[in-house]
């Protein structure tokens, strides 16, 4: 999972309200922390919603994909706790945002293109940490949903 | 025509977020609140208050939707990085119909995009009612691009020069040079419907190595058959494997048993590598009467604008065909022809017309011309000539003609008659055809002519002289 998060995917942030309500938003950057337990940066602004969703009930769901192939997988967590992220996690940022540009240029997608999803500021890095507790293939396909093994 | 959201947007507004270059990405919830992020193939504009979502696969964002008719999207602008996220409420799912068609199309040009054209069957159109629509705060957005022309104003200089056209192949010619020189749309191909066989005929093409009239794909094939079998335009901004788009369709012909037509096929005319598609139906009078396919190398070359701009276009050309019938003359009295003013064929070995009484298909010495209505004038033309000495012939008396047995020939004669012109001229024939006044058709024969039918070897022994 590792070769994964480093290898420049997308990051799509998944919550809902306990009244139903769902929400999603794009994440900067997700790294596995030493405790085992996940860590997801978002942007204050655009993940608002999210934010409020996961306080609510700690229920998440982290997609990553890579543009490349499109090989996807999903993380599931249901003790989300967010966090004030801010300047200590810009250089993680930007590690992950160089390789997703590299990916996306491949498919003629120009970097400041992919900057414009990129540009929070310090002070709206925010960080969420939870414990997957469960894997899915989202990979394109009749496969897409299956659960996959997480090794602890 | 558009309902108002959040941030002063509208669906309508946001159509060419519905591309596909960037994959909508679609969150779902169990009726337990554990949400479910993934992505979708396609989004698709239905109404200024419905999106319409593809459904591929029974997967867990699916078995969310049925529980709870819920869900969040996120749509990006692949032009300027700015994005939007809409919540949704579930309506019902298409499995026909218009929506249904045009996201079952696109999804064989997107498929292949990701490499995943063995699984692009579409098992639904799911309608979703907007409820909500907001811009993402925060993203930095860039300047769109130029747009290619002023298509409203270049639209309008086009519709005015195809107003001021008075026989069909000058309407012709105007529009696909309007569209290379006022829209810059460099590859295009006019497609007629014949319903009785099932068939669309190329009439004309522009930008191509060959100009492939007479060419013929079955209804329903393709983007442009899609297109005039369901009335609908259908735009594809990022196909990466348009020769396994083409097998598809060709296999579809195959299994509906199409391969006699197949066999004595005129080869297509096509970009080896198209990147976007568009193809507009020709619609008039409560039907339609064929389809304009434009393509382009480039991706997202053809936007929403163009395809209102081409419907438009579209239909003034189909309206202008149907009803662009010549002041016709009374056929002229028989008269007996001496046989010294008789017109004479060209010298040379003579070349022989052979016809297939089945389809009416025609051959020029074992090379195949034209089949259905425009093989059997071609047919008639040569026999009258060869009988009689004729060679000019008025519409009246093609459209009259019994043997020809016309289908729809209101809208059907004036333009089988171009077609067999374009084809004729296309191949270099011994035999031509050319217009001898209004309402009147001159056949030239350069060589003798002889003419074979598969149920008599040899119609006639005597060639055309």
């Amino acid at each position: 999972m590792v070769d994964l998060l480093t290898a420049g995917v997308a990051h799509q942030v998944g919550a809902c309200t306990n009244a139903g309500r769902p929400s999603l938003c794009r994440g900067l950057a997700a790294d596995v922390e030493a405790d085992g337990r996940l860590l997801l940066i978002i942007s204050a602004e655009a993940g608002r919603e999210v934010l409020d969703s996961v306080r609510e009930n700690g229920r998440i769901a982290l997609n990553m994909t890579l543009p490349e192939n499109y090989k996807s997988m999903s993380l599931l967590g249901r003790d989300g706790e967010v966090s004030f992220g801010g300047g200590v996690y810009r250089a993680l940022v930007e590690t992950r945002l160089a390789a997703f540009t590299e990916q996306l240029l491949r498919h003629g997608i120009p970097p400041e293109y992919t900057r414009a999803w990129y540009m929070a500021d310090d002070e709206h890095l925010m960080a969420i940490r939870f414990t997957a507790y469960s894997a899915r293939n989202q990979t394109p396909g009749p496969g897409a949903g299956s659960a996959l093994e997480l090794k602890r | 025509m558009s309902a108002q959201f959040g941030d002063g947007l509208s669906l309508f507004g946001v159509r060419r977020m519905m591309e596909g270059v960037i994959p909508p990405t679609l969150c779902t919830a169990s009726a337990e609140h554990m949400p479910n992020v993934s992505y979708l193939s396609l989004a698709e504009y239905v109404d200024p208050l419905h999106i319409a979502l593809s459904y591929q696969f029974f997967n867990r964002s699916r078995e969310n939707v049925l529980a709870t008719r819920r869900a969040a999207l996120t749509l990006d602008d692949p032009y300027t990085g700015a994005g939007v996220v809409l919540q949704l409420e579930y309506l019902r799912t298409e499995t026909e119909g218009p929506v249904f068609e045009r996201l079952r199309a696109k999804l064989m040009g997107v498929a292949s995009h990701v490499g995943m054209a063995e699984v692009f069957h579409l098992r639904g159109a799911d309608i979703y009612r907007v409820l909500e629509l907001n811009r993402v705060p925060g993203r930095r957005e860039l300047p769109g691009n130029a747009p290619r022309v002023d298509i409203a104003t270049n639209s309008r200089c086009l519709s005015e020069r195809m107003a001021n056209c008075e026989d069909l192949a000058e309407l012709l010619e105007t529009f696909l040079q309007g569209l290379s020189d006022l829209l810059r749309i460099d590859h295009a191909m006019l497609w007629l419907s014949d319903a009785s066989q099932s068939v669309l005929t190329l009439l004309a093409s522009r930008g191509y190595d060959h100009d492939g009239a007479g060419a013929e794909i079955s209804i329903g094939d393709g983007i442009v058959g899609t297109s005039v079998r369901e009335g609908v335009p259908i735009r594809v901004g990022h196909m990466m494997n348009m020769a396994r788009y083409a097998r598809a369709a060709r296999e579809g012909a195959d299994a509906l048993g199409f391969a006699p037509v197949l066999k004595c096929e005129i080869p297509l005319p096509g970009l080896q590598e198209p990147r976007s598609q568009l193809a507009v139906p020709l619609r008039a009078r409560g039907r339609v009467l064929g389809a304009l396919l434009v393509e382009s190398t480039d991706d997202q070359h053809f936007g929403y604008d163009d395809e209102d701009a081409l419907m438009l276009l579209c239909g003034q050309f189909a309206v202008a065909m149907s009803l662009m019938q010549p002041q016709e003359q009374e056929p002229p009295e028989p008269k007996p022809v001496a046989a010294a003013a008789a017109p004479a064929a060209g010298a040379g070995a003579p070349v022989r017309l052979r016809r297939y009484m089945r389809d009416n298909s025609v051959f020029l010495d074992d090379v195949y011309l034209i089949r259905g209505v425009a093989g059997a004038i071609l047919w008639k033309l040569v026999g009258e000539f060869q009988r009689n000495g004729r060679s000019e012939f008025t519409n009246r008396e093609l459209r009259l003609a019994p043997e020809l047995r016309l289908p729809d020939v209101q809208d059907n004669l004036e333009v089988r008659l171009l077609l067999l012109q374009r084809r004729l001229a296309e191949q270099k024939a011994a035999v031509q055809l050319e217009k001898a006044g209004r309402g009147r058709m001159r056949i030239v024969i350069n060589r003798p002519v002889i003419l074979e039918t598969d149920q008599n070897r040899r119609a006639t022994d005597r060639p055309a002289s």
